[in-house]
């Protein structure tokens, strides 16, 4: 098993996939928490001597959020090209069982995802310093960025499962890009109107909204010091879970799409 | 329970897709220290069949083992199975080398063991890409070769040397079941053959036996065929057809005896051909559906 994790690690830094998605993922950060970080310093100017919230963890909240965007994507095309570029052949014939190497892809690909996150960060932070904002308290940004690192290895994993699902790459692209997005937005938005109180609590449990709570909701306790209102305003959702439960609804949608990807993929004729 | 035997065994496999059956009820056995040839034309189920015995497509029926096991229960495959198939394919912009470090970390080998530099896969002849792919299967020092079509893409130079590769594998007690639309390009290194046509196996059994199935006949065009053929036969000389041509086709007794028998007879000879056995064409015939196995099989 760790050969073939070793052998997913070794194809995923072979080919320019990775970082050619680590440069947006950079780029937004940089932008995003360049502003933030502007927001915070002049809030700190016009309140001299309060106590100025660290907007900045709210920014790098955000931008976590449009990481795992990058994250899933990242998944979902490492595993397609397996099929489109036929190597997935190769990788069959070298491990006992499909399994294993759906496990081992899950691995590389949620590490990969771990690590846009934590570019995410690193590149977020040093933009609030440029920005003269100041960091916010190592806790809290330890807080962040843990959750920030959970739900784009989680993305990267469902992504993974996607890929192996529909196999045909431009098909599992669309259909990605397309769920996260347009469809979950107009979904929330539906089940948001919706004058059954249980249907309009629901949207909070999708996949994109399930991650975003769980970014917002922790850097909304450090920010406001309860992270619902954050999370309801920025997630667009209402009476979310805290962010432990926003992971595991996160993790039970992976594992859903972990379980697809095996069922469908078991006894997928490879020709 | 797995055994370390090195051999493959096909029984009744089928396979089809939708309504179109790609393989029916196919059996043979590939033994170790051997090549066996896998002939059929294409479109006859040869790279099913053999993506069937490596697991990559689920049979219909029947079952397909190596060393007594289906390949999904082989407990590290690439040690047993070395595969060099068709659409095995490569990242265009990945190297060889790292293709190769990536399948060796799969396969449970030392890095050492990848010891070339090479370049970008997308800059490949397909020769060169057969190459690879062969490194690929060698990986893991397997005891049994599978190869669909490896001579498509190499040069003649790369076919002899494919073709010496291979033997020197069975003669070290490795076995290689490998598959080809050519008879000529296996003629020379399979020890025994299985023929297949549209999915079923048409001939199973050694290359000589299949040249002794259809024996060389002296075909005789004479004055009077009728005269000639009375003369062989009170010679000894019983297996006369008669073309439909007029010509005399004789089975059992060369050009010199034939000529012998119709001087002493009288008979006026006029022309004198001795037939050879053409493989290709008796392929052609097995795998176009004229020849049934049963005649010359074992």
């Amino acid at each position: 098993m760790t050969g073939l994790v070793r052998a997913e690690f070794r194809k995923a830094f072979s080919t320019k996939l990775w970082w050619a998605l680590l440069v947006p993922v950079v780029v937004l950060s940089l932008l995003v928490n360049l502003f933030g970080g502007l927001f915070t310093a002049s809030l700190a100017d016009a309140h001299q001597g309060t106590d100025v919230p660290p907007i900045l963890l709210g920014s790098l909240a955000y931008s976590l959020s449009l990481t795992s965007v990058f994250a899933a994507l990242y998944g979902v095309v490492t595993a397609a090209a397996e099929f489109r570029h036929r190597t997935i052949t190769t990788a069959y014939l070298t491990a006992q069982g499909r399994g294993r190497v759906f496990a081992a892809k899950a691995v590389a690909t949620g590490a990969v995802g771990a690590l846009y996150a934590a570019a995410t960060v690193v590149v977020g932070a040093v933009a609030g310093l440029i920005a003269h904002a100041g960091l916010p308290g190592a806790g809290a940004l330890a807080a962040v960025t843990a959750v920030g690192l959970l739900v784009a290895a989680l993305w990267a994993v469902l992504g993974t499962a996607v890929g192996v699902a529909i196999s045909n790459q431009a098909t599992a692209l669309v259909v990605t890009l397309v769920y996260m997005l347009v469809a979950e937005a107009l979904l929330s938005l539906l089940l948001g109107r919706s004058d059954n109180p249980v249907a309009a609590r629901l949207a909070a449990y999708l996949p994109v909204n399930a991650g975003d709570v769980a970014v917002y909701d922790v850097a909304g306790r450090v920010l406001l010091g309860d992270g619902t209102r954050l999370a309801e305003l920025l997630a667009g959702v209402s009476q979310p879970p805290p962010w432990w439960g926003a992971l595991l609804v996160l993790a039970a949608w992976t594992a859903a799409g972990a379980a697809t990807a095996q069922l469908v993929g078991r006894r997928r004729d490879i020709t | 329970m797995t055994n370390s035997s090195g051999r493959v065994g096909v029984r009744g496999l089928t396979k089809r897709f939708g309504p179109v059956a790609a393989v029916s009820d196919l059996s043979f056995d590939a033994p170790p220290g051997a090549v066996t040839g896998f002939l059929g034309p294409n479109g006859s189920g040869k790279t099913t069949t053999l993506r069937m015995i490596l697991g990559l497509v689920a049979p219909t029926s029947g079952e397909a083992r190596i060393n007594g096991v289906p390949f999904g229960a082989l407990p590290q495959p690439a040690r047993v199975v070395g595969a060099v198939l068709e659409a095995q394919g490569f990242h265009p912009a990945r190297t060889g080398r790292r293709h190769l470090l990536a399948c060796a970390a799969a396969v449970g080998v030392p890095d050492a063991a990848v010891d070339v530099g090479l370049g970008a896969v997308g800059g490949y002849s397909l020769g060169m890409k057969q190459r690879l792919a062969l490194a690929v299967a060698m990986l893991g020092d397997p005891q049994v070769l599978i190869l669909d079509e490896p001579g498509n893409g190499l040069d003649p130079e790369g076919i002899a040397w494919m073709r010496s590769f291979l033997r020197g594998f069975a003669a070290r007690g490795g076995t290689v079941l490998v598959s080809s639309h050519l008879l000529g390009e296996i003629e020379q290194t399979a020890d025994h053959l299985v023929v297949v046509s549209r999915g079923r196996c048409v001939y199973q059994g050694g290359l000589d036996q299949l040249r002794a199935s259809r024996r060389a006949r002296v075909l005789v065009r004479c004055a009077d065929p009728d005269g000639l053929a009375r003369a062989l036969a009170a010679a000894g000389i019983m297996e006369i057809d008669t073309l439909p041509d007029g010509r005399l086709g004789i089975a059992d007794a060369d050009a010199v005896r034939v000529g012998d028998v119709a001087l002493a007879a009288g008979v006026a000879v006029y022309g004198m051909v001795e037939e050879t056995i053409d493989l290709e064409q008796l392929f052609f015939q097995l795998t176009t559906g004229q020849w049934r196995s049963g005649q010359g099989g074992p």
